[in-house]
C-alpha cells in the first residue's frame, strides 16, 4: 500500500490542530492560514475532502479562489484588476502538481476581452475593453496570511497571448510543457513550465472554404526579439470566443476555432482540438508535425488525409464536415482518445488511441443518446478511468447535466442535472469525487457540486458568486496530471 | 431535481419559471441573432438543427451561380427600419456583399469593394451586416436592431463607405435562418446578381478585387 505525502498531510494536519487547539471552545488563531473546521459541525461533512485545494476563475467577477474543500473556506483570492486589466474575464485554468497544496502550488490562468458572447460581442463601446493574457500564478500558503500573486505575464514574455484552454504536459512531456490555445486566433503555444517561460512551439490553423482544405502551420517569433506580434487582439479573426451553436454563424472564413491542445498520458503526442471543422489534429511532441487529423463524426472517415507539405505547413483535405465537436482529449490510461461531437450530431466518438501512429486510431465506438437539445461539452477523468465523465450542455430553457459513461460498454450509466449552464469536470485527488462548476449563463444560480463517483450521490454544493466557466482540483504528483485537466478539458 | 438518477429518463429540468426572470444571457446573445425569426422553434426551446436541416453538413453548398438570389428575407437600413430588399435591388444589377462586425476581415473588404466598384458604374453595390449585435447589457432583445443599425453607422463612419448598409438578422441554428438558406459560413461573401434577380458570381471571402470583376 502506498501512502501519499498529501495522505500523510490530511491526517495529521488535523490531529495536529486539534491537539493544538486543545478544548472543545478553543478559538484558532485570526490568522492561521489553514482553518481548523474540526470543532465545526459542517466538519464531518467536509472532512473527506481534507487535501483537495480547488482553483475557481470567477469569468465575470475578475477573480480567482483557491477553495480549502475541507473547511470549506476560501484560501485566498486575486483579482486580475491588479495586474492592470481593465475588466478582467478569468477563463481557463490548469494547476501544476503540488504533494502540499495548502503550502504552495504554481497554477496557469488564461483571459479573455469581454467582447465575447454572453456580452456584447461586437458594439463599438467593447472594442477596447478587456485583453487577451495568459499568467503563471503562484498559491503561497506557507506564512500567516496566504496569498496569490502573479508571476510572469507569459503573454507578455512570449509576444503572443491567448485566452482560451491551458493544459499541462503529462507523460513523457510532464515537467516540461504549457499549452495555451484560442479559437479567435486559431493559435496553439507551447512553453516550457519556467517561471520565465520560454517559447517552444506554435501553431496557426486556417480554413480554406475554397478548396474545403485546413492548413496547419508553425509560426514563428520575430528573430529580432525574439518574441510574436500577437499580443493583445493582434491576429484576432473574430471579436468574439464562438459559443456552442456558433459553428454554424457565418465568420472569417479562415476561422476553425481551436479550443484546445490535450496531452496523451503515455506517448509524446498532443491533441488540437478544431471545434468547426470537427477534428483533432495529433501532434507529434518530439518533433512538433502534425501527424493526423481526425474527423471525428459519425459517419465520416477516421481521418482526413494530408494533401501536402509545403515547409511549415501541413495541408490536409477535408471535404465534407458532418459535426463540429467541442472538447477531446484521452483517458487516464491513454487508451481510448474521445471526442465531444455536437450541433449537428450530439455523441461522443470513441478512438482507441494505443497505437503510436495516429493515423491507425479507429474509431471503435460512440456515446449516443444525448438528442438535439444536448451537447457533449467537456470531459473528466478519474485516476484508475474507471469511469469518464462529461458535461452536456443545453441552451436555454434546459438546464444541461453530468453524466457518467462506463468505458467498458461505452454507455451512459448516470447523470446529473447539477445547475444551469454546466461547464467543466475534474475530480478529487483520491479519484472518490467529481468534482463540477455550473454559472448560470454569467450571471444566474453558480456554485460547485462534489458528486461521489461511485455511488452517484451528490455530496456537497457550494455558492459562488463567480459565474465559473472552468475549475481545477490541484493534482497531488506529476502522475496525478493525468486525471487532471491535461489529458482532457 | 439535483439528485442523480440513472439512465433512462431525461434528468430533470427544474421548473421553467425558474428561467424566466428576466433574458437569460445565453438565450439573450442566441435570441439577439433571431429577431426577425422569433417564430422559429429552433431559437425558442433549445433544440439544435440536424446536419439535414441545415444543408447536409456544416459548409453546405448553399447559393451558386445560376440560382435565383433569394429576397424575401428581413433587412432594415442603417436607421432601423425594415427594408423591402426586392425593391432595393428591383431592375439593378447589384453586388450584395455580407459582412459581420464581429470579423475584422469582413469589415476591410468593404472598402476595398467600394473602390473596385468606382470603375463599375452599372453596378450597385450593398453592404448587408448578417448578424445582430448582442445586447444583454444595453436593453436586451428590443435593442437588437437599433444596436446593429448603430454599429452599422460606426463602421461606415470609420471605414468612410458610400454605399447603403443594412442589417440582415440570422439565426443560424434554424433551419430557415438566412446563412442556412445562403449557404453563408465565411464572410465576406458576395453575390452579383442580375438586373433579373440571378446570381452571376460568387465571391467567398475576401478578394484580390480587379477591374472586370464587377
Amino acid at each position: 500500500m502506498t501512502f501519499s505525502r498529501r495522505q500523510y498531510l490530511r491526517n495529521t494536519l488535523g490531529l495536529g490542530a486539534a491537539a493544538a487547539l486543545g478544548g472543545r471552545h478553543a478559538v484558532p488563531s485570526a490568522f492561521a492560514a489553514v482553518h481548523d473546521a474540526s470543532k465545526e459541525s459542517q466538519y464531518k461533512l467536509f472532512e473527506k475532502f481534507k487535501g483537495n485545494v480547488v482553483l475557481i476563475p470567477g469569468k465575470y467577477s475578475g477573480t480567482v479562489s483557491a477553495l480549502d474543500l475541507s473547511v470549506p473556506e476560501t484560501l485566498a483570492w486575486y483579482n486580475y484588476g491588479l495586474a492592470g486589466v481593465d475588466m478582467p474575464i478569468p477563463h481557463h485554468i490548469a494547476a501544476a502538481p503540488s504533494a502540499d497544496p495548502y503550502k504552495s502550488f504554481d497554477f496557469y490562468q488564461t483571459m479573455q476581452p469581454p467582447g465575447s458572447p454572453y456580452v456584447n460581442e461586437n458594439s463599438p463601446e467593447w472594442r477596447t475593453r478587456g485583453d487577451f493574457k495568459m499568467f503563471k500564478m503562484r498559491y503561497d500558503g506557507s506564512g500567516t496570511q496566504n496569498s496569490i500573486q502573479v508571476v510572469s505575464d507569459i503573454s507578455a514574455e512570449t509576444g503572443m497571448a491567448l485566452g482560451v484552454h491551458v493544459s499541462i504536459g503529462v507523460g513523457p512531456n510532464a515537467r516540461r510543457y504549457v499549452a495555451f490555445a484560442d479559437g479567435q486566433k486559431d493559435m496553439v503555444l507551447i512553453t516550457t513550465l519556467d517561471d520565465t517561460p520560454k517559447i517552444v512551439k506554435a501553431f496557426r490553423v486556417d480554413y480554406d472554404p475554397v478548396a474545403r482544405q485546413i492548413n496547419i502551420s508553425h509560426v514563428f517569433p520575430d528573430s529580432s526579439t525574439g518574441k510574436f506580434d500577437y499580443q493583445g487582439r493582434k491576429g484576432m479573426k473574430t471579436s468574439h470566443e464562438a459559443m456552442l451553436g456558433e459553428e454554424l454563424m457565418p465568420a472569417d472564413p479562415t476561422a476553425v476555432f481551436v479550443d484546445a491542445f490535450t496531452w496523451h498520458p503515455d506517448m509524446p503526442l498532443g491533441a488540437i482540438l478544431i471545434r468547426r471543422q470537427g477534428c483533432c489534429a495529433i501532434v507529434n511532441t518530439e518533433t512538433w508535425e502534425p501527424v493526423a487529423l481526425l474527423s471525428t463524426a459519425k459517419g465520416a472517415p477516421d481521418n482526413f488525409p494530408l494533401v501536402k507539405q509545403s515547409g511549415y505547413t501541413w495541408t490536409f483535405s477535408v471535404p465534407s464536415v458532418l459535426t463540429p465537436l467541442h472538447e477531446a482529449g484521452f483517458l487516464t490510461n491513454g487508451k481510448y482518445f474521445l471526442a465531444c461531437n455536437n450541433v449537428l450530431q450530439n455523441n461522443i466518438a470513441v478512438y482507441r488511441s494505443e497505437d503510436p501512429d495516429p493515423k491507425k486510431w479507429k474509431k471503435e465506438a460512440f456515446v449516443e443518446g444525448f438528442g438535439n437539445k444536448y451537447l457533449p461539452l467537456h470531459m473528466g477523468n478519474v485516476p484508475d478511468s474507471r469511469w469518464a465523465f462529461f458535461t452536456i450542455w443545453a441552451r436555454k430553457p434546459n438546464n444541461g447535466y453530468i453524466c457518467k459513461v462506463d468505458p467498458k460498454t461505452w454507455q451512459m450509466v448516470a447523470k446529473w442535472d447539477t445547475g444551469p449552464d454546466p461547464h467543466t469536470c475534474d475530480c478529487t485527488v483520491d479519484g472518490q469525487y467529481i468534482t463540477t462548476v455550473y454559472s448560470g449563463n454569467q450571471g444566474g444560480q453558480s456554485g460547485l457540486v462534489v458528486i461521489h463517483a461511485d455511488s452517484d450521490e451528490i455530496v456537497a454544493r457550494l455558492p459562488s458568486p463567480a459565474g465559473q466557466h472552468d475549475h481545477v482540483v490541484v493534482p497531488e504528483s506529476w502522475e496525478g496530471m493525468k486525471a487532471s485537466r491535461s489529458t482532457s478539458v | 431535481m439535483r439528485s442523480a438518477h440513472r439512465t433512462g429518463a431525461m434528468p430533470h429540468c427544474r421548473p421553467q419559471a425558474r428561467h424566466l426572470h428576466g433574458i437569460g444571457l445565453t438565450a439573450a446573445v442566441l435570441m439577439a441573432v433571431t429577431l426577425a425569426t422569433l417564430a422559429s422553434a429552433d431559437s425558442s426551446d433549445g433544440l439544435f438543427p440536424t446536419a439535414d436541416q441545415v444543408g447536409g453538413q456544416v459548409f453546405p453548398t448553399g447559393i451558386k451561380q445560376g440560382d435565383a438570389f433569394p429576397t424575401d428575407f428581413k433587412i432594415y437600413d442603417d436607421t432601423g427600419q425594415a427594408t423591402d430588399l426586392a425593391q432595393v435591388i428591383k431592375d439593378k444589377r447589384t453586388l450584395v456583399t455580407f459582412f459581420i462586425s464581429a470579423a475584422p476581415v469582413s469589415i476591410s473588404e468593404l472598402k476595398k469593394i467600394q473602390d473596385t466598384a468606382k470603375a463599375a458604374r452599372d453596378t450597385q453595390v450593398i453592404f448587408v451586416n448578417a448578424d445582430t449585435v448582442g445586447v444583454a447589457l444595453i436593453g436586451g432583445q428590443s435593442k437588437a436592431i437599433s444596436e446593429t443599425a448603430r454599429t452599422v453607422r460606426v463602421i461606415r463612419q470609420e471605414e468612410k463607405l458610400e454605399h447603403a448598409m443594412f442589417v440582415a438578422p440570422n439565426d443560424a441554428l434554424s433551419p430557415t435562418g438566412l446563412s442556412n438558406r445562403l449557404g453563408l459560413r465565411g464572410l465576406p461573401t458576395s453575390y452579383l446578381v442580375d438586373k433579373n434577380g440571378k446570381v452571376e458570381r460568387v465571391f467567398v471571402g475576401p478578394q484580390a478585387w480587379k477591374q472586370g470583376d464587377l
